[in-house]
């Protein structure tokens, strides 16, 4: 642990004296989680939480700290961390709630049930990680082997005059030549501006006077699209009266007589 | 030293990583239990006894390592440093996430009963614990596990060589007894 020196001076300083005679040594060194606290305060004391004096802790902490004049920024949010755990749990229990948010509803009894199986399956891995502690002292300054491959064995060197000069020519050539171009022929192509696809639909609104969508409009979504957008266009500028029979249905695009625009009535259009 | 051993040794030699058996098998082209029998003696021969540097079986693999007891004197001359020890409350998440793997942030909190993130994103830092894809739920948690690291740093060939959690489990006794004060604690605030 990067911060044990620290840590530990601090122990003898977080004895805290709380109402007489509870005493409760917090041991900022092997303070986990809340699950650690409370298995440590359940195992240990003889008290109940809610009588070990909060403020008395942190009062006889800021003053140790001022004393000392030395500030461990590790090991006093450690402490921090604790006595806000200490405070959440002490304020659930004088709320009379249970310990668990969950467990609003059960009956003590199950409440105490579920909390010991929790306490348990942390305990497991809280041991585990003990476990893990030992492994790593033994192992983790090991140094193993990490050089990587050197470059003269990667790279194989060709022997001297062992290619003729003619080679050389003969692998520059194809990087002189143009590269062919790339095929895009996948790629769509815009085969309609909404200039043309105006002149187009003009020409056939003045011959056939009549027509509707699906019989101007090509497969294509995006030929669709512009299309339609020429519709509008010619439905905005007074040309030609858009008709729908039902919602989703073909446009029925018909020719207007040149009137005043404003004699126009818009017609919703719900799609193409 | 039989010839098959001594390519073995120049396969492990150049290497920057752990090699597997089937591996080695491949490159010399040779079959696996002839593999795994000079590996054997390979390791007969470099052990800390008579050698400098040692053939280890760790991470899936075979590599070799500077001995223990010659560590110091590398660290001196390359000012390689040991990495940082890790504290309770990391290794304790670490144990979640190698025992559990692969798990969600919340499975892990869940399991602790605090918020594990700065403890993931430190063991993440170190290169302990790696992000192994999303879980397919509300949210798409990212799903942490070990990997190649964790299994050096702690020494272990594999996973699997992780002693089973029930061998942690809390001594009956102290389970009877944390139940007994739970559940007299419950009794005082029927009463």
């Amino acid at each position: 642990m990067g911060k044990a020196g620290g840590a530990t001076a601090m122990r003898g300083e977080a004895v805290a004296v709380a109402a007489p005679p509870v005493l409760l040594d917090l041991d900022l060194d092997v303070f986990d989680g809340p699950f650690d606290l409370l298995i440590t305060l359940i195992l240990k004391d003889e008290i109940d939480i809610w009588e070990v004096r909060v403020s008395r802790i942190i009062a006889e902490y800021v003053l140790k700290l001022a004393d000392s004049g030395d500030f461990d920024l590790d090991a006093t949010s450690q402490f921090v961390v604790l006595v806000a755990a200490l405070l959440e749990m002490k304020s659930r229990l004088l709320l009379e709630e249970d310990v668990e948010e969950d467990l609003e509803d059960l009956d003590p009894d199950e409440a105490a049930q579920r909390l010991l199986e929790r306490l348990v399956r942390y305990s497991q891995f809280k041991n585990a990680g003990g476990a893990l502690g030992d492994r790593w002292d033994e192992h983790a300054g090991r140094l193993y082997r990490n050089v990587a491959v050197p470059p003269a064995l990667l790279r194989r060197p060709a022997p001297e005059g062992a290619l003729p000069a003619q080679a050389l020519v003969t692998a520059l050539a194809p990087l002189l030549r143009d590269p062919p171009l790339p095929d895009t022929s996948h790629l769509a192509d815009l085969a309609v501006s909404l200039v043309k696809e105006l002149g187009r639909l003009r020409l056939i609104l003045g011959d056939e006077g009549r027509f509707t969508f699906a019989d101007v409009a090509s497969r294509d979504r995006l030929e669709r699209a512009v299309t339609f957008f020429a519709l509008l266009e010619l439905h905005s500028s007074g040309e030609a009266l858009l008709r729908q029979t039902r919602h989703f249905g073909d446009i029925i695009v018909t020719r207007a007589a040149r009137v005043a625009r404003a004699e126009v009535a818009p017609v919703p259009v719900a799609a193409g | 030293m039989d010839s098959l051993a001594r390519r073995l040794e120049a396969l492990l030699f150049i290497s920057a990583r752990p090699l597997p058996a089937a591996e080695l098998a491949d490159a010399c082209s040779c079959p696996h239990e002839e593999v795994v029998e000079a590996l054997a003696s390979l390791r007969d021969e470099y052990c800390a006894e008579r050698h400098g540097f040692v053939l280890h079986e760790v991470a899936g693999g075979f590599t070799f390592a500077v001995a223990d007891d010659c560590a110091a004197d590398v660290r001196r001359l390359s000012g390689a440093e040991r990495p940082d020890d890790l504290t309770p409350a990391l290794l304790e998440t670490l144990a979640v996430v190698a025992y559990l793997q692969l798990v969600t942030r919340s499975d892990v909190a869940e399991i602790r009963g605090v918020s594990s993130e700065w403890a993931l994103t430190s063991l993440e830092e170190r290169g302990l614990v790696e992000q192994q894809g999303r879980a397919d739920t509300p949210g798409s948690p990212i799903l942490y596990g070990s990997g190649e690291r964790f299994l050096k740093l702690f020494g272990l060939r594999s996973l699997s060589e992780l002693p089973p959690l029930e061998e942690f489990s809390l001594r009956a006794s102290a389970v009877d007894e944390i139940r007994a004060r739970l559940l007299s604690n419950a009794e005082r605030r029927r009463a």
